[in-house]
């Protein structure tokens, strides 16, 4: 739609506003960005209540620090480092209550948690296929969670939400190169998980 | 290009991140190479299995909407803490203070009894005050009827102070004063009175070629809520339509969103000068088919009407 184009070039001013304190415009800023926010937070918490939360802080974080952006990287590199860092927390106290969350054993012995699962859960019109849908999903939750937060974070980027390699250098304020070896390692470890899992 | 490359990178080509040229030199090796085309497959097949199993869904309308109130309801209590920030330590808290009268100014116009809080960023350096003082009053110190707040910044030696001044003052000047320019650009944003509102703009609307002015009376064109004084912006901002695209995007989404037929329609005369842009044609053969006046639907396509045809 023509105005949804003319919004979105029209940042700047919105942004300079929201830094004098308007909160209309920093609403408006807001709902320029909040639903990849929530995306990103509802892929990769799987559940809408830590997505909800995440959204909020991230927001919250971004209207008390408006003040500070001065400029030197985009808006949404500026958004998405806010939301991404909030994340990153989600993922390595998840990994911390590991022992206290419902784990379980698979054939092999390993242990992982019971994550929640966001993949569609509607009764299709093949059940059999829906079943091995929602393994394989299974599957490959469990698979994710054996990621390094930092190697889940990337390649959540990457692949669930197409960000540039560089871009997620500079949201992870490092280089594309660290991000590049990063991703390697997490796909590298994904196809070997998923290779065993056959 | 050698099949240890290939296997390096093929990550980096299933996610479009390879160099056109080298993605094409991958491609030509596959096509040699039986192993590399099997490898390619593979993670081909990994990629897709990956997102279909695990799809990263769209929030439902509901989920973001909860989310969107949520977040309006924190951030009605939550303090803009930047709003009145001066970033001051000690020495620099005198400095500021030794030069009140800019401060006492910002009270100006007329009726601002009530105990107004300092809103406003000092943007001229004490030095610049001084000179300034051909028009402005013999500094004073500005009374201060009472600090509201302070809050140290933990971890730095700053701090933010929230004061009330109560004391109205007058300032005269050209609009090419800078104290001047500074008030107009604060009464057209956040004076109660929308008389006052629409004054200010009216003056700014003589300078628009400062890009601070200009943001401004953009800022007035999108959300003033009084149809008045988004009139005047528009006036103001005419001729830049032209040649500034942040003028013109403006103005077009009036054109589209403003609820008042008047600053619609002015919006078209303003438009008439860049009718050939794409954009704006877009709009107008919208408004054409969809606005709620009929003396608009006309209008618009009057002007498509001169157009002439492009494909």
């Amino acid at each position: 739609m023509v105005s949804q184009t003319l919004r979105r070039v029209d940042d700047t001013t919105l942004i300079r506003e929201a830094q004098r304190g308007n909160r209309v415009a920093f609403e408006e800023l807001v709902r320029q960005y909040d639903r990849a926010v929530l995306r990103l937070a509802l892929h990769l918490t799987g559940s809408e209540q830590d997505a909800q939360d995440i959204y909020q802080e991230a927001f919250l974080k971004a209207y008390r620090n408006v003040g500070n952006f001065r400029f030197e990287c985009s808006f949404y590199t500026w958004i998405y480092r806010i939301v991404t860092n909030l994340c990153l927390d989600h993922l390595r106290k998840r990994n911390v209550r590991k022992e206290d969350a419902g784990v379980a054993t698979d054939a092999e012995g390993n242990e992982y948690s019971v994550i929640e699962q966001t993949a569609d859960a509607r009764p299709g019109a093949d059940p059999e296929r829906d079943l091995m849908r929602r393994e394989l999903g299974n599957r490959i939750g469990r698979a994710l969670e054996r990621l390094t937060p930092r190697e889940r974070m990337v390649f959540e980027l990457k692949h669930y939400h197409g960000l540039k390699l560089r871009t997620i250098g500079e949201v992870l304020s490092t280089t594309e190169e660290t991000a590049k070896n990063t991703l390697f390692r997490a796909t590298q470890k994904l196809r070997g998980s998923l290779a065993d899992m056959r | 290009m050698n099949c240890d490359w290939v296997k390096q990178n093929i990550t980096l080509y299933i996610y479009d991140e390879l160099a056109d040229d080298a993605r094409h030199e991958m491609e030509q090796h596959a096509e040699r190479c039986g192993d590399c085309a099997a490898e390619m497959e593979s993670a081909r097949g990994f990629r897709v299995q990956m997102s279909a199993a695990l799809p990263a869904a769209e929030p439902t309308p509901n989920l973001l909407a909860a989310s969107r109130m949520r977040l309006s309801e924190a951030l009605e209590s939550a303090e803009p803490v930047h709003r009145w920030r001066w970033a001051l330590d000690i020495a620099g808290w005198l400095q500021q203070v030794r030069f009140a009268p800019a401060l006492a100014a910002v009270l100006l116009m007329v009726g601002f009894a009530g105990g107004v809080m300092a809103s406003y960023k000092l943007l001229n350096k004490p030095a610049e005050v001084a000179q300034v003082s051909k028009s402005a009053p013999a500094p004073t110190q500005a009374s201060i009827a009472g600090i509201t707040s302070i809050i140290p910044d933990p971890g730095s030696r700053k701090v933010e102070i929230q004061y009330d001044t109560v004391q109205p003052e007058k300032v005269e000047g050209t609009i090419d004063d800078p104290r001047v320019q500074q008030l107009l650009l604060f009464a057209a944003r956040s004076n109660y009175n929308a008389g006052v509102r629409m004054d200010s703009v009216d003056l700014l609307a003589q300078r628009p070629e400062d890009r601070q002015v200009r943001d401004a009376l953009i800022f007035a064109l999108r959300y003033d809520n009084n149809p008045g004084v988004r009139l005047k912006a528009l006036d103001g901002l005419g001729p830049y339509v032209d040649n500034d695209t942040s003028v013109r995007n403006a103005v077009l989404e009036a054109l589209l969103n403003d609820s008042n037929p008047g600053v619609r329609s002015e919006a078209i005369v303003l438009l008439k000068s860049v009718k050939a842009d794409a954009a704006v044609r877009q709009a107008l053969q919208q408004l054409s088919r969809q606005d709620r006046s009929k003396f608009i639907r006309s209008e618009s396509q009057r002007v498509l009407n001169t157009l002439p045809e492009i494909d």
